[in-house]
């Protein structure tokens, strides 16, 4: 599990250019300057890494209810725990 | 009186080097930018006119920033030459006046390299193309970047006229600024297609060289392609001079027109006739012009643009200096049009021809002076650069010494 995050949080922080000093989990996501396009990368590689399914349209607000980092490590662990064993 | 158009600004990025004094250093000294690389599964070599080394410019790109890291190769080259020739220009956009600005960039192929990795990958690994891929492979990207890039927010497209396209973005570039659509502008081409996929399709058509190009020599034995980009700017010569720019030369015509006859085969009267609306009105003296041929070292290109320069300058034709450029850095295909408008516009500004190298066998049907394997000293006033495409689509641009 610990892997699963920290894989995320490194493609996190490859598109985050507007993040300034650490990423947390208490980051805003507000505050990572990722746009909508960096969202769909970001999937794109969660996806290719983690070798699992995010269910996402481009044409929605793409976080939710989700405020800071933790709310998508959340999320992440959710969707790896659905994740039917191989 | 109608808007003149001059050059105040250079780029060039290509086998030859990656900016306009290493081009015309390479082009001066009669330089071979032509290697041999294997660029799929298995040994088969290929021959290209790449940038040498392979990474020279991968390593180059990276300064360009993160924009340019997730382009294509065809964009970054475009940039990189885009950027040299806005810093040789001396232009400082600012908000304001990049509303007059354009950013016209051709493109025979657009993102090959992009699209051939990701389909190679989803078609072979099952692997999903990554999210870029389209925007990496429009045709368009090139002057997209450079709108964002530099904040030119006038006249933005491509041009696409595979092998012309350069030259049709420069002197559709030149007519934008004439009709005071703009005041000034990025214009030229990039190519990439250096890749697997393309290259197989390229040696499918038997017109590939297998060692050298031999422009104009009976020894010839077909093309070379190669990759970079050539991007000038262009400046309504009024707004240049007030700003006391350093002028290279004026476009003084701009020809083009199309065969409309066959697909692969140029002909004469097309090739001509482009040749002829570039000069018309220009009292030009053939022993002060150079023409930079299209001149591509295949049976279809050579002795027909040698009959098309025949047919337009008559006798005079034996008095003119023609050479081919792509003997050296190869056949850049979209962007040709691009790094041999610089390479036409440096022959006049320095007063020498650059050659055709490899030239080792005189043809009959070729007859011209092509200034065979050494450059020479010519005092010019004009030159032509050439660009004949695949389709019959045929484009001459005319540059005068200012």
């Amino acid at each position: 599990m610990a892997d699963t995050e920290q894989t995320l949080l490194e493609i996190i922080k490859a598109h985050a250019v507007g993040l300034t000093g650490e990423l947390t989990r208490e980051t805003p996501i507000a505050n990572l300057g990722i746009d909508s396009f960096a969202v769909v990368e970001i999937i794109y590689e969660v996806e290719e890494k983690l070798g699992v399914e995010v269910p996402f349209n481009a044409n929605q607000n793409p976080f939710g209810e989700m405020k800071t980092v933790g709310d998508l490590l959340d999320a992440l662990a959710k969707l790896m725990a659905q994740k039917s064993p191989a | 009186m109608s808007r003149r158009v001059v050059v105040t600004g250079l780029g060039a990025v290509s086998s030859l080097g990656l900016n306009t004094l290493e081009f015309w250093n390479g082009l001066a000294g009669g330089k071979c930018g032509i290697v041999r690389r294997t660029l799929g599964p298995g040994d088969g070599l290929t021959i290209t006119a790449s940038i040498a080394p392979a990474d020279a410019f991968d390593a180059y790109a990276e300064t360009l920033g993160r924009d340019m890291a997730r382009a294509d190769r065809f964009s970054r080259l475009a940039v990189a030459a885009a950027e040299e020739a806005l810093k040789d220009s001396g232009i400082e956009i600012t908000p304001e006046l990049g509303g007059r600005g354009a950013a016209i960039i051709g493109t025979g192929i657009g993102g090959a390299g992009s699209q051939d990795e990701a389909y190679h990958a989803m078609l072979t690994k099952g692997r999903r193309p990554h999210p870029l891929t389209i925007l990496r492979i429009i045709p368009n990207a090139p002057a997209s970047h450079l709108s964002i890039r530099f904040g030119l927010r006038g006249p933005a497209f491509a041009v696409s006229s595979a092998c012309a396209s350069g030259a049709h973005a420069i002197g559709v570039c030149a007519d934008i600024i004439r009709s005071g659509a703009a005041d000034f502008g990025l214009a030229g081409a990039s190519e990439a297609v250096l890749s697997y996929g393309p290259l197989e399709a390229w040696k499918a058509m038997h017109i590939m060289s297998d060692d050298l190009c031999r422009p104009f020599s009976k020894s010839r034995k077909g093309l070379v392609i190669g990759e970079g980009a050539g991007v000038l700017m262009l400046e309504d010569y009024d707004r240049a001079r007030k700003r006391g720019a350093a002028i290279y030369a004026e476009l003084v015509g701009f020809g083009m027109n199309a065969d409309g006859k066959d697909m692969i085969n140029p002909a004469v009267d097309g090739a001509a006739g482009a040749m002829r609306a570039a000069i018309e009105g220009l009292r030009l003296d053939a022993a002060s012009l150079y023409v930079n041929a299209h001149g591509t070292g295949t049976l279809m290109n050579d002795p027909t643009e040698t009959k098309a320069i025949r047919e337009v300058f008559g006798a005079d034709a034996d008095r003119l200096l023609v050479s081919s450029t792509k003997s050296m850095h190869g056949h850049l295909l979209g962007a040709a049009g691009g790094v041999e408008a610089v390479a036409a516009i440096l022959a006049l500004k320095h007063g020498i021809v650059p050659p055709t190298i490899n030239y080792d066998e005189k043809d009959p049907d070729c007859d011209l002076d092509y200034c065979p394997n050494e450059a020479r000293p010519r005092r010019l006033e004009f030159a032509l650069s050439n660009s004949f495409a695949f389709g019959g689509l045929n484009a001459v641009l005319a540059f005068r010494r200012l």
